[in-house]
């Protein structure tokens, strides 16, 4: 064909082919071929959940778990029995973690602060340069931050790092320490020593500040036992609270009293001076002095079995006051070596880091797994000073502040990525598995620190194993497999020690200056902050204020009142030149002069869920004083805030005082169990009891109850319960299936409160049933008040007649196209549990008393032609307490029937004749009776 | 209103011909343009429309959320704007039918644009209960269709009576408002000028000729449905009362929501007759055949009403101390301390005290007050409805869940922009079909010795 001539027709028509073909040829996407499993990995079954014991930990500690995943996807946490951190229980942040593996804000590459996106080769390159400088000084100039290391392998590879390069600083920081307990046995008895308070025999307790039921990694071990001894009324025993504001051990308190945090030095005086220590008495108000007097008398008597806890705030001294009480009182508290650290080293301090960099001395920082900048004291102003390191680089599971004052940022694995090991607060020591590859292109620590040395990367499971490869002895690998299996690797609890008899030491002088003391706590749901990311979390309320997706200062109504504050308005705090902005919330049992922050919140890079919510509480603390901010000043602003909360305050009294039914100890025993009420003459069908032969139930105890919240986040998980933003709580609407409420019945001043957890109570005359125009509501021959998603079509009618408001509806697609924020990010969608429908908009829902167990267990029943086994709800199986238990009323023999004939037994608006399926036990208190109330 | 005396009391001039009662209702359809006043309502009314249209699209796509109901509060403006509109709607039918029934032949003028006015009243109410929802696309699972998998509706369930009230009621107030249009649409068949009119009237006036036969037979199936009116319309409000009184809630489960409901229905839906109508006989020069003595009567049969809300109120507090349950005693003193006090007292204000003015006859006869009174009625009946709502739903047995509804935009939007909505459709009926019955106040004319000549 030449060029210049037109083409003819046919030579037209060949060309177009040519062309359209090689088109299509050249953009067709490459031959990818899937292949089936021909071989299945074994013990992989499609859709069969699969538990792996593994650990997650809060602040460095262990909290042993099961994680449940299907297909290979981790989709719930649950306890593990074997663990003593543990004991088969979660807690919020164990309930939680596994939202925090799919958060889409987790950072997912390495990243250079001006060039952007890395990788890993890039970065070992740019350490490569200061690692020459500071290997050949001996380590000089190079400094490693870390959080509270309990992992055996970190801390040998942290040593050997250290021996090599002797001069290089390795500091610690652990936001939520407990540095004063720490000084305070020190003082006390001169070494480093943990004291493992034993609740479980201790009966008469006085909490001075302390909070043991409260969140924290001990908070599963100490519910537990106090609870379980509790239930043995004979040794019910008196449980004495002091504290500036209210805490979940304040709430299960005999005998509460605010009390200013610098006036608790004195409670604890008065208790030591019974006990013959002769001290010289400060000044306190008689309300207090009067309650610590009974209590020391009460502490006194009950000798051998008496224990005083002093709280994080106080200072070592009344730590060391404690220690010298406990002795005298013979009290039950074990004594171990601090398993946290590195044996024979100290960590340097953050203020030891700030010093380093304003002389300029700090060739690499390696900050690893933690984030000071947003966590450290306001008055190190670490983000300025991190600029004056030549090399830094953080380590994290997200882009947060520190990474963002860092040259460089490595992405971290989630704790169900990688290998790794823990101890829990007694010692004992867990593996760490993953249950799935990477999500992203992260590394453990653990693969981190060789780059150090100057090695490259190793993988996590050759570290782990070789800590341990002498310790399994011949048959390592049988024995590695059986530690994996159960979790816990057997004899590692620290033994406990003699400690010697404390020194008896003299209290320093306290001055209460003018001006607001204000007290930090760490948040019940955020943590120190770590957590602000996980939306589950920011939308859990917190157990005693119910406030969600933000913090506030919190103070007495008098106080509030004095500086003519209103709840709501925003206050500049400041103190020592330090400054926040904070709205007002008015709280019961806030003690005069005081108020109460948490931390965790405020946070500037957490992500698209934490950002900007609350007020950062961290920029009010001093690292002189983190716990404890006095002289506070508070300068009303002109801006008011929405506190969002999900329940107000309910004060209870007269007839609303069935609702949450409290009984003395003393008069337990002319209590009458109180049935679900006489099956009332009614319209509707009657009742013709379970026709298949099951009839599920739930006894919920509110004497066990500690208001934690694992419940809540735990139902949440199982049954892909969506977060609504805090938008939608400001409207009023929420989603949680399983609601926490809080009575009150001693009034604002001093409040005598109590939980209530409020799930579906499956009625048997169900208000629900009879008013749904379509049956998407309806009952089961099991007792089971089913809703069928696909068949409703939102009239709300079921809610409205719902006396006890436990149906939740999907205002908006919250789980189906229109999330909150980046909740619909593919990621999420992993987590969700494939046996429960994920809610269209405009669907009604509720708890189902986890149908999907039930129907688990059936089918596994059925398959081998067994009776049906026990079944565990999510709410059951995360309570720290066992306050809540579910069975089959149709069963010989089952708890739920005997628990039904308990004198506290009660149902909830029984008058209305529903006929709950979930009933209570009522709350119980054996009030001192030599103490009047305060308001009587 | 001329302060001469009236030579007959529903006619106001001293003779009529029927020619004239003619002209002078079809006349501004047929021989006459909009006039500048229709033109201006007309396009008044066309934002409003326009937001309705918008307001449902947006509820459709978005999703119920756009309203204020919360968790708590699950019902909201939706439910009280439909139980309002139904109450409108009420009336009108009662004044045909039951006026017809009891030969109060004054119902003559009025009772075409009641019937429309029910006829439209029911249409926009029977658009809440579906925007209200959350999957409207599935609203029609509330009927018993044939299906394959064997579902019918609960039948035990309020909402489902409810479907069925408002589906007949609807159709029967379209069949009943048709019925006595026919001899009307014949008249304008006769009257058209152009082919077009004749054609479509002619067709809509299924060859009504007029003649013996005919009227013996309209008459006859006009008062039977008249008949089956009168129970339909207490039905059909009794059954919106058991929506709320077929439950479990304080301040709902009461027996005396039935009747209460249908006379709070009747009374709104006099006072929106009465504005109604004092509109429609300035806009359309009705003074002729709407007199004063029509609106004595309705101001009547309004304060009458008014007396019966009042004493429901009181039975409603009493019932609620005496019963001695907590939670009933608990809501009747959230009425008048709660959230919503102040709402409550306007209620109160609006529907007890201020139509007792109607007691005076310089009252009722004077149009401006009687329009002031019965817009102050309509405004008390809806804060009614939205209270039963909120009240019971705020204040209920779940005491740690108690919390108020947030008015949202959209709230605002479906409250005012159906009144847009109504009037547009009363506008372009306006235009099309005579709004006062020809045939009715010509035999008015005849009975009271008003008429002379013939019709044409």
């Amino acid at each position: 064909m030449s060029p210049l001539t037109t083409p003819s027709r046919r030579e037209a028509l060949r060309l177009l082919g040519a062309g359209i073909t090689l088109a299509a040829g050249g953009c067709s996407k490459p031959v990818e071929t899937i292949v089936p499993y021909v071989h299945s990995p074994e013990q992989l079954l499609p859709g069969v959940p699969v538990r792996y014991a593994t650990a997650v930990s809060l602040s460095g500690w262990a909290r042993g778990v099961h994680a449940i995943a299907v297909d290979g996807r981790p989709i719930k946490i649950e306890g593990n029995p074997l663990h003593p951190g543990s004991l088969g229980a979660t807690d919020v942040f164990a309930e939680a973690a596994i939202l925090d593996l799919y958060d889409p804000d987790r950072s997912r590459t390495v990243t250079e602060r001006v060039n952007g996106i890395a990788s890993w080769e890039m970065f070992e390159r740019a350490l490569s340069g200061p690692l020459a400088t500071v290997q050949a000084a001996r380590g000089r100039g190079l400094h490693l931050v870390t959080g509270r290391v309990t992992s055996p392998t970190l801390a040998r590879q942290i040593d050997v790092l250290l021996r090599a390069l002797p001069e290089a600083t390795w500091q610690g920081h652990e936001p939520a320490d407990d540095v004063n307990a720490e000084r305070g046995a020190e003082l006390a008895f001169g070494r480093r020593l943990r004291a493992l308070p034993r609740l479980d025999r201790a009966e008469t307790i006085l909490c001075v500040g302390a909070d043991p039921l409260g969140p924290g990694p001990d908070q599963i071990r100490f519910s537990n036992a106090l609870i379980s001894r509790r239930r043995d009324t004979a040794r019910f025993g008196r449980l004495y609270v002091a504290e500036a504001a209210l805490t979940l051990t304040g709430v299960k308190a005999d005998a509460r009293r605010a009390v200013h945090p610098l006036d608790q030095p004195a409670v604890l005086t008065v208790v030591a001076n019974t006990l013959g220590a002769g001290l010289p008495v400060p000044e306190l108000p008689e309300a207090a002095r009067l309650f610590a007097q009974a209590a020391a008398d009460d502490l006194k008597r009950e000798e051998g079995r008496a224990l005083v806890l002093a709280g994080p705030t106080l200072a070592p001294e009344c730590h060391a006051l404690a220690h010298w009480i406990n002795a005298r009182l013979r009290a039950p508290v074990d004594f171990i070596e601090p398993p946290d650290g590195i044996e024979g080293r100290k960590p340097a301090t953050l203020s030891d880091l700030a010093s380093a960099l304003d002389r300029g001395a700090v060739t690499c920082l390696a900050i690893l797994g933690c984030n000071p900048v947003a966590t450290a004291p306001a008055d190190l102003d670490l983000a300025k000073r991190i600029g004056r390191a030549r090399f830094s680089l953080h380590a994290g599971l997200h882009g947060n502040e520190t990474a963002g004052a860092t040259h460089w940022h490595l992405p971290l694995t989630h704790e169900l990525e990688s290998w790794s090991d823990l101890r829990a607060t007694d010692g004992t020591v867990s593996l760490v598995q993953p249950l799935l590859r990477p999500l992203y292109d992260g590394r453990s620590l653990h693969q981190i620190l060789p780059l150090f040395s100057g090695r490259a990367a190793t993988a996590g499971y050759a570290l782990v194993r070789e800590t341990w490869r002498e310790r399994g002895g011949g048959d390592f690998e049988g024995w590695w497999r059986r530690c994996l299996h159960d979790g816990v690797i057997d004899g590692t609890a620290a033994p406990t020690l003699d400690p010697g008899e404390p020194r008896l030491i003299a209290l320093p002088e306290t001055r209460r200056g003018a001006g607001l003391t204000v007290e930090l706590r760490p948040d019940p749901c955020l943590w120190d902050g770590r957590f602000a990311n996980n939306a589950w979390l920011q939308e859990c309320p917190k157990p005693i204020s119910k406030q969600v997706w933000g913090n506030a200062l919190a103070l007495s109504r008098a106080d509030a009142g004095r500086r003519g504050l209103e709840a709501g308005d925003v206050v500049r705090a400041s103190a020592g030149g330090r400054a926040i902005e904070v709205p007002i919330v008015i709280e019961s049992g806030v003690a005069e002069g005081v108020g109460m922050l948490t931390l965790g919140y405020g946070r500037e890079r957490a992500g698209a869920i934490g950002n900007g919510i609350g007020a950062n509480a961290y920029g009010l603390a001093s690292a002189a004083s983190p716990w404890l901010v006095t002289g506070v000043d508070l300068a009303k602003s002109d801006r008011t805030e929405t506190i969002l909360r999900t329940q107000n305050y309910v004060e209870i009294e007269g007839e609303t005082r069935k609702l949450c039914r409290q009984i003395d100890l003393a008069a337990l025993a002319s209590a009458e169990p109180k049935g679900i009420g006489a099956d009332q003459p009614s319209l509707l069908d009657p009742w013709k009891g379970d026709k298949d032969g099951h009839a599920w139930a739930m006894v919920i105890d509110t004497d066990a109850c500690i208001g934690c919240n694992a419940c809540v986040v735990a139902c949440q998980s199982e049954n892909n319960v969506p977060v609504v933003g805090p938008e939608e709580i400001a409207r009023g609407r929420m989603m949680h299936w399983l609601r926490i409420d809080i009575y009150d019945e001693g009034g604002p001043e001093a409040p005598r409160a109590g939980f209530q957890p409020v799930p579906c109570m499956h009625c048997e005359h169900a208000p629900c049933e009879p008013v749904c125009p379509v049956a998407a509501s309806v009952h089961d021959g099991e007792g089971l008040n089913l809703q069928v998603y696909n068949r409703c079509v939102g009239t709300r009618f079921c809610e409205a007649n719902c006396p006890y408001k436990v149906r939740r509806f999907n205002f908006f697609g919250y789980a189906d196209g229109q999330p909150y924020a980046n909740l619909g990010a593919e990621s999420v969608k992993a987590q969700r549990n494939p046996n429960v429908t994920v809610r269209a908009r405009g669907v009604m829902e509720k708890c189902t008393y986890c149908i999907q167990r039930i129907a688990t267990e059936r089918q596994a029943a059925e398959r081998d032609g067994r009776a049906m086994g026990p079944v565990t709800t999510a709410c059951q199986s995360a309570c720290p307490t066992r306050a809540i238990q579910f069975g089959d009323l149709a069963k010989p023999g089952n708890a739920i029937t005997e628990l039904r004939k308990d004198p506290r037994h009660y149902a909830l608006m029984e008058e209305l004749n529903t006929r709950p399926r979930t009933t209570y036990l009522a709350n119980l208190r054996s009030p001192n009776p030599d103490l009047k109330e305060e308001h009587a | 209103m001329s302060g001469n005396a009236q030579p007959h009391r529903w006619i106001a001039r001293e003779r009529l011909g029927y020619g004239e009662i003619c002209a002078a209702v079809a006349d501004p359809i047929q021989r006459r343009g909009p006039g500048r006043a229709w033109v201006i309502a007309f396009l008044g009314v066309l934002p409003l429309v326009l937001a309705s249209v918008i307001a449902i699209g947006a509820v459709l796509t978005i999703g119920i959320g756009l309203s204020g109901v919360n968790t708590t509060v699950v019902w909201g403006f939706s439910i009280a704007n439909y139980v309002w509109w139904i109450g409108i709607g009420n009336a009108g039918t009662l004044i045909s039918s039951m006026l017809l029934l009891t030969r109060q032949h004054w119902r003559a003028s009025i009772n075409r644009f009641a019937e429309a006015m029910t006829l439209f009243a029911a249409a926009i109410a029977g658009i809440f209960p579906i925007i209200h929802l959350g999957r409207p696309l599935y609203s029609y699972w509330l009927a018993p269709y044939p299906n394959t998998m064997d579902l019918w509706p609960q039948w035990r369930s309020a909402l489902v009576w409810d479907f069925w009230a408002i589906l007949s009621y609807l159709l029967f107030s379209l069949i009943f408002w048709f019925t006595g249009l026919l001899p009307d649409l014949a008249t304008m068949r006769d009257r058209a000028q152009s082919r077009l009119g004749r054609k479509i009237y002619g067709a809509l006036a299924l060859g009504w000729r007029g003649s013996a036969r005919h009227w013996a037979v309209y008459e006859t199936f006009h008062k039977t449905m008249a008949a089956l009116a009168v129970p339909l319309v207490c039905s059909v409000h009794s059954i919106v009362g058991l929506d709320f009184a077929a439950s479990l809630m304080p301040g709902w489960q009461e027996s005396i929501f039935p009747p209460y409901f249908v006379v709070g229905a009747m009374y709104s839906g006099f006072a929106m007759v009465v504005v109604l109508a004092i509109i429609i006989r300035w806009g359309l020069n009705l003074q002729a055949l709407i007199t004063p003595a029509h609106f004595d009567a309705m101001a009547k049969v309004m304060l009458f009403a008014s007396i019966v809300m009042t004493f429901s109120y009181a039975t409603e507090w009493f019932m609620g101390w005496y019963g001695g349950d907590h939670a009933d005693r608990a809501v009747v003193s959230y009425f008048f301390t709660g959230d919503y006090r102040w709402l409550y007292y306007s209620l109160l204000f609006c529907n007890c005290l201020m139509p007792q003015a109607l007691w005076f006859a310089q009252v009722r006869l004077n149009l401006c007050a009687l329009a002031i009174i019965s817009i102050v009625i309509n405004l008390g009946m809806w804060l009614e409805r939205i209270l039963i709502v909120w009240n019971t739903l705020s204040h209920g047995h779940a005491v740690s869940l108690w919390r108020t509804y947030h008015v949202s935009f959209y709230d605002g939007v479906i409250l005012i922009a159906p009144l847009g909505l109504f009037a547009f459709g009363f506008l372009v009926l306006a235009r099309i079909f005579p709004i006062v019955s020809i045939h009715e106040v010509s035999q008015l004319a005849h009975d009271q010795g008003a008429a002379r000549g013939r019709a044409s």
